[in-house]
């Protein structure tokens, strides 16, 4: 143990190592969102308003482009509401109008009513720079892991300091 | 080198990897899996425009319109051994008659509303639906020891209510020209893309036959008194 420590050489190797993997992974990330032109082009659910189709901790990848045709009603999008940072997972069920200033409203598939009491006070519809993405492609479970993080705070120092060790520790 | 934390790691690693290879394979069988879905029936049978307030409390008054209709349609081949659920949905769709001067080229409908929609859930899911214990129940037994019911995506509605009343923005919904109505659905899987109707034909997935009903105007307001001639 801490033979990396005795290495002053050996220490410096792994130091830059492990922000290799960061680093890798910020640029894999951000490299996403330019692809997808969305500021989080993948998202974790957050409730259950789109049971069956979505259950808390699916993971959602987004796409934010209209190359072939405009957000229409029936996409699942991600928005978010003015002045708040919750995005929210719902469907577009009505649109009233073409382009940028077309009124969209959503509705989460197990509402019973739609989004206007979620909007901010005198929003009745959104518009297309609400929207962060619509959602193109899905796997199940993946992402419950940051609900456990945000439900548990003491679970994250936790991880990060075992993720830190196991990569100092690391020898070759 | 081969410290039980290694172990635990390579372990976890490889899980990780088939879990991933394995569902990229069931995602992938979506696109080697033929789809015909067909609309047989879709056509209004009634038809009313009745003034009403958007929620209890506002003092605002809008023209709603009610559109009763007929489908018929076969969406069974969409259910496969990755569907999770089948969203189905009907939209009235009409042209903006007048947008600040500019003219929009006709094809290009403007306006869009589900006035219907339900949630398929294929049996593998059922125990998800937000349904009550004795509907969820009798969906079981109707689907029992089969893990894929095509039997589902047959439906038929008769003179069926909407879901949703629309109106406009603008609150005025009455004598509104050349609405139609259009059946869509979106195919939501276990793991993959999400599907939904096309109007093209790619690879084994056939666009979506019929599902347009005949254009239609909408009525004018109902009047008060006329309401209560009818019902006396």
């Amino acid at each position: 143990m801490l033979s990396g420590m005795a290495n002053p050489r050996q220490a410096a190797a792994q130091l830059m190592n492990f922000g290799l993997i960061v680093s890798t992974a910020f640029m894999m990330w951000k490299g996403l969102s330019v692809i997808t032109d969305s500021p989080s082009p993948i998202v974790v659910v957050l409730s259950g308003s789109m049971e069956p189709a979505f259950q808390r901790g699916d993971l959602l990848f987004l796409w934010n482009r209209n190359i072939f045709s405009e957000t229409s009603v029936g996409e699942i999008v991600v928005y978010n509401v003015k002045d708040k940072d919750i995005p929210i997972v719902h469907r577009v069920v009505r649109k009233f109008g073409t382009g940028s200033k077309a009124k969209l409203l959503t509705k989460g598939d197990n509402n019973l009513s739609d989004d206007t009491e979620l909007y901010a006070r005198g929003q009745d519809y959104l518009v297309r720079k609400d929207i962060i993405g619509s959602v193109v492609g899905f796997i199940p479970f993946v992402g419950y892991v940051t609900i456990m993080l945000s439900e548990h705070p003491w679970l994250k120092p936790v991880m990060l300091g075992m993720m830190g060790l196991v990569v100092v520790l690391q020898r070759e | 080198m081969y410290s039980s934390l290694v172990r635990i790691q390579n372990t976890f690693g490889f899980f990780t990897t088939v879990a991933f290879v394995v569902a990229a394979f069931i995602a992938a069988s979506d696109f080697v899996t033929p789809r015909a879905p067909v609309v047989n029936v879709l056509k209004t049978t009634n038809l009313q425009v009745v003034r009403g307030r958007p929620h209890y409390y506002s003092s605002k008054k809008e023209e709603y319109a009610i559109i009763k209709f007929t489908l018929d349609a076969d969406l069974s081949s969409l259910f496969t051994w990755n569907t999770k659920q089948l969203f189905v949905y009907i939209t009235a769709e009409w042209p903006s008659t007048s947008v600040s001067g500019t003219t929009l080229p006709s094809n290009v409908t403007s306006n869009q509303a589900v006035i219907w929609d339900t949630i398929i859930t294929s049996p593998s899911a059922d125990h998800l639906a937000n349904i009550g214990p004795i509907a969820l129940k009798k969906l079981r037994k109707s689907a029992a020891g089969k893990p894929i019911d095509p039997s589902r995506g047959k439906i038929t509605l008769k003179n069926q209510r909407p879901k949703y009343q629309i109106t406009h923005p603008s609150g005025k919904i009455a004598e509104t020209e050349d609405v139609t109505l259009r059946l869509h659905y979106n195919v939501q899987p276990w793991v993959g893309v999400l599907t939904w109707n096309q109007n093209a034909d790619y690879g084994l997935w056939n666009a979506l036959g019929g599902g347009l009903s005949k254009k239609f105007n909408l009525p004018a307001l109902k009047k008060k008194d006329e309401g209560k001639k009818a019902k006396a």
